[in-house]
């Protein structure tokens, strides 16, 4: 079968802004948006787009499928009989194409010191239950896709805000039994640009493609926050 | 001159990408989110008109009387049932957020839960495959 299917390109050295073009692709069942712009970087080499893995365990080919955030590789068109527009990642620089600058996404990953901090010097392997390994293993599903910051308009509104995979990750060795590093993670979630600069939209939630529920971490983190913070209250 | 093609802007470089101000009006999702803070607007005009009424109250029988007349009122009915309509909403997505951000049940307990179901699943297996041979 024939599909059109719309692609917002942009040249860095020739365009103000990106503009749509349309292109005609052949899909079948099982035929996804990847596999539709691979079709079309046959047809015009100059298409650019990330992707490795294609399937949904990378994160790489994150894109804007009519307007919603979405894994090329985990979207198919046949749930799109209409109109199919494909955009760069929403909130995001576009260098080219579909290709954004995921730069400040991969800092605020890091602000949070993603890493097990334990000052324990010992051989011996940290064991673990699985009780204590169910209160984090949800959070420590994310692929880094990126595209709960896409789904997120107060990271649109506000780039320095932590956002929902970070704010997560963070939550996610909070929780760990093995880690001691809450005390250091605390002032970033605490801060302007942490916890309370959510307005539980929840959207980043339904956009996770690996069922992360951000929402929900950045929300315990709200709690652990006011926690903190009336514990700070009655150490002064 | 060079052969080079022609480029309408002063240097190259990445896009940046502007949020308009009609953001939210760009897919149901944010609508709805929208609407969810907007309901908050007839929950305010409860509660003044809870207020003014206790204070009504405290004055005289006569002020209190006006206030039960403009209870009353056509509009006042309506908004106030706006105002029911938003809290009654406010509590199915109360109910539907909380347990997802206090986890409740203990992760003790959903181990143990899922042992049970495994327990119930191997024993019903037994009984089936025991009547079976
Ligand atoms: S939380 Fe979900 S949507 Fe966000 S980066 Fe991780 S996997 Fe992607
Ligand atoms: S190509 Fe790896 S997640 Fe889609």
């Amino acid at each position: 079968m024939n599909k059109s299917i719309s692609i917002a390109r942009y040249h860095p050295e020739q365009d103000n802004q990106p503009r749509l073009q349309a292109y005609q692709v052949q899909s079948d069942h099982s035929t996804s948006v990847l596999d539709a712009l691979l079709q079309v970087q046959q047809q015009d080499p100059s298409l650019g787009f990330r992707w490795s893995c294609r399937m949904a365990i990378c994160g790489s080919c994150g894109v804007m499928v009519n307007g919603i955030p979405k894994l090329g590789c985990k979207t198919f068109l046949r749930d799109y009989p209409d109109e199919l527009t494909v955009s760069a990642l929403a909130h995001f620089a576009v260098e080219k194409d579909l290709i954004v600058d995921m730069q400040p996404f991969l800092q605020h990953l890091n602000a949070v010191k993603p890493y097990l901090i334990n000052s324990e010097q010992s051989a011996e392997p940290h064991r673990q239950t699985p009780a204590q390994l169910a209160k984090y293993q949800q959070f420590a599903n994310c692929i880094n896709c990126g595209l709960c910051y896409s789904a997120c308009p107060q990271f649109g509104l506000n780039p320095e805000f932590l956002g929902p995979a970070a704010i997560t990750l963070a939550q996610r060795y909070n929780l760990d039994s093995r880690d001691q590093g809450k005390a250091a993670r605390m002032p970033q979630l605490n801060g302007k640009n942490g916890v309370w600069s959510c307005t539980f939209v929840g959207f980043c939630s339904d956009v996770c493609p690996k069922k992360v529920d951000p929402a929900a971490a950045i929300n315990q983190g709200k709690v652990a926050s006011a926690g903190d913070f009336i514990i700070s209250m009655f150490k002064s | 001159m060079s052969d080079k093609p022609v480029s309408n802007k002063t240097a190259p470089g990445p896009y940046q990408p502007v949020m308009h101000r009609y953001w939210w009006l760009q897919h149901r999702y944010f609508r709805l989110y929208m609407l969810r803070e907007a309901t908050v607007l007839p929950l305010l005009f409860f509660i003044g008109c809870l207020l003014y009424g206790l204070y009504c109250l405290g004055q005289s029988e006569a002020q209190w009387q006006g206030w039960l007349a403009f209870m009353a009122q056509p509009w006042v009915v309506l908004l106030n049932l706006l105002a029911f309509i938003a809290s009654l909403f406010h509590a199915k997505t109360f109910f539907e957020l909380f347990p997802r951000v206090m986890p409740l049940a203990p992760a003790g307990f959903m181990i143990a839960g899922q042992w049970l179901a495994t327990l119930l699943v191997a024993a019903g297996l037994i009984v089936i495959l025991g009547g079976w041979i």
